[in-house]
């Protein structure tokens, strides 16, 4: 351990944002693209057609295939086309066994949608890392634990704060990577606190879940029913009885008037007396996020049998925090905010991650270095990280947009080859960066992934489907791209420290 | 919605930049001399004021809510465009707060 206490939390902050800053640095970017699941969902399908059918005229539609269909199916599903996602579907089954259907949401005829992961991807190994059941949330959690602790270590040893505010000083190697990794840490510190820690707090019932395990004596699904809907039962043997379904569109119409935009509909035993429909608004109105809440109508009558349920404070509150991590309130205004937010905040932890490299690179890079040769090679493989966990994540990011298009869309469990895309892509970017010295690592990989990012645009060109929804994906990509491709020609021609004028400036002034 | 929104950005950047120009070595930077105490304290308190009505603003746009989490992230980025420009483009990152007559009127007459 360090002498005094600054000290050690330096120490910390050193090694702890090095060994696990590769991991969060890819959960924040996943995290951040993440932000637009459904808008890269729907550019990672180019089937799925624009259309400006209102909601109560698809519903129909939705409805009028089940009917012909599946008319006996013991439960309806309808996700309708909303502002983010033009897409419509319809299914039956349970959540998870069910099987979809995509309709033209313009003529309600089936239609054929490539299988793709879509940004649901980036959503999940955000939380999971893709690791099988809960080990990924635990582990994200345990990393979240330690973003907290550089985070706070950090404060601790940056100790000027306030007189270094808006401090950068560009051009002058390590000192500008330092400048630039406190400005984007502390200017961004209330992002970063509520992002890290709302983060934790989504799966505190995981984490901690000794509360919940004494209150409902270990009956988690008798806790999670206190907080949502009453479920509403109809006896069974109305589900024998055949009865019309009722209208959909007043229905739709005083659910959007109670709950503003409409996501979804649930039907269970259709045609029957016990028919029951829940309408769900899409997440956004407030900021709780309120998933799984529904209105819930007798599928016959049409009367309310149910309301959203109110939210009790300490439920509210967790809610809340889980709510302004998931970033679905606010509209689009807010959504950019976070994007741009978590875009700052994976630029602030790869800078420091190229800090701890610029710091030591004069003692252990150069060959003839009096270092030890075991030192070097540590040395080394942080160099080596830093480029494939940096640079290789970003490209098997874009990459995975990438295969969504270019793999044939008939190829079978298409999805897991995506996956493979991706991984395979981020191990290429490893061995590439362990076999060519860092500089031209970067600079490849960099102009690699700006090359990538620059040309969905010309992808959606050739590939087709062209909408306001994938050219905004499309033109967000060609302005990353131009940054990235700014960020490869500043590695590879870098300025010559411009310290001899000032030097000279101050030579003159003693002269 | 969007005219809010820019002029909340619009407005914390100028509050920024006022508690920037506040501090001498950030005054220096832009014009090579010092400031009077006076002018430094009034620059600071329309930097308050700049961040205030950005924040009114966030509340017209969002609700109170929603608009004081948004705040945060609106000058928190503010910041960030402020910090980026003024060791590049000194004098332009002071010349900006120029949009905001220009915002002001768009949004009134607009």
């Amino acid at each position: 351990m360090k002498n005094t206490f600054t000290q050690s939390m330096a120490w910390l902050h050193t090694w702890a944002g090095l060994i696990f800053g590769w991991l969060l640095f890819a959960i924040f970017v996943t995290g951040t693209l993440a932000v637009f699941d459904k808008e890269l969902s729907h550019w990672m399908q180019p089937e799925i057609p624009a259309s400006t059918v209102s909601q109560a005229d698809v519903a129909k539609r939705a409805i009028s295939y089940l009917q012909q269909h599946q008319a006996n199916a013991g439960n309806w599903g309808i996700s309708l086309p909303t502002e983010r996602s033009p897409g419509l579907s319809v299914s039956t089954g349970d959540r998870r066994h069910g099987v979809v259907v995509p309709l033209d949401p313009n003529s309600g005829e089936p239609l054929a949608v490539r299988d793709s992961v879509g940004g649901n991807f980036f959503f999940r190994f955000h939380f999971t890392l893709d690791l099988p059941r809960n080990w990924g949330i635990f582990v994200v959690g345990a990393l979240a634990l330690v973003m907290l602790a550089g985070l706070i270590s950090g404060i601790v040893i940056h100790k000027k704060i306030f007189k270094e505010f808006f401090t950068f000083r560009p051009d002058k190697g390590q000192r500008s990577w330092l400048d630039f990794h406190n400005a984007s840490a502390v200017l961004l510190l209330p992002f970063h606190l509520m992002i890290t820690y709302t983060g934790l707090v989504i799966f505190m019932m995981i984490y901690i879940p000794a509360g919940v395990d004494a209150v409902f004596e270990g009956d988690s699904r008798a806790y999670f029913q206190a907080q949502g809907n009453a479920r509403v039962e109809q006896p069974r043997r109305l589900a024998k009885t055949p009865a019309d379904l009722v209208e959909l569109a007043p229905l739709l119409a005083q659910a959007e008037a109670r709950l503003g935009p409409i996501g979804s509909i649930g039907i269970r035993n259709p045609n029957t007396a016990a028919a029951l429909i829940e309408v769900r608004p899409v997440l956004g109105n407030r900021i709780a996020l309120t998933k799984g809440n529904a209105m819930v109508f007798d599928g016959v009558s049409g009367r309310l049998l149910s309301d959203v349920p109110e939210l009790r404070p300490a439920p509210l509150t967790q809610r809340v925090m889980a709510g302004l991590h998931f970033a679905q309130f606010g509209g689009y205004p807010m959504r950019w905010l976070y994007f741009i937010c978590g875009l700052i905040s994976c630029a602030m932890i790869a800078s420091g991650l190229v800090l701890f490299c610029v710091k030591r690179g004069r003692k252990y890079a150069p060959a003839d270095s009096r270092a030890d040769a075991a030192a070097r090679r540590w040395y080394r493989v942080a160099e080596v990280c830093n480029v494939g966990f940096i640079s290789g994540l970003m490209v098997a990011c874009v990459g995975l947009l990438w295969a969504s298009r270019l793999l044939p869309a008939e190829l079978a469990q298409r999805e897991a080859w995506e996956v493979r895309a991706f991984f395979g892509l981020w191990l290429l970017a490893l061995l590439h960066a362990g076999v060519r010295p860092a500089k031209q690592a970067w600079v490849e990989q960099l102009a690699l992934c700006a090359v990538l990012c620059g040309g969905l645009g010309v992808l959606g060109i050739f590939a087709g489907g062209v909408d306001h929804l994938r050219l905004g994906v499309e033109v967000t990509g060609l302005v990353l791209g131009i940054g990235l491709a700014l960020a490869a020609w500043r590695v590879a021609c870098p300025k010559p420290a411009v310290v001899k004028p000032r030097a000279a400036r101050t030579m003159e002034a003693k002269a | 919605m969007i005219s809010l929104v820019t002029g909340s950005l619009l407005f914390a950047y100028a509050g920024m930049l006022g508690l920037c120009q506040g501090l001498e070595r950030h005054y220096k930077q832009v014009w090579q001399r010092s400031p009077s105490p006076a002018l430094r304290l009034s620059l600071r308190a329309l930097g308050w004021l700049g961040l205030l009505l950005s924040l009114l603003l966030c509340a017209q746009a969002w609700g109170w809510a929603m608009g004081a989490v948004a705040w945060f992230g609106v000058i928190s980025l503010a910041a960030v465009v402020l910090v980026m420009l003024l060791p590049y483009w000194p004098r332009f990152a002071v010349a900006l707060v120029a949009a905001i007559p220009v915002w002001s009127v768009l949004h009134l007459f607009g």
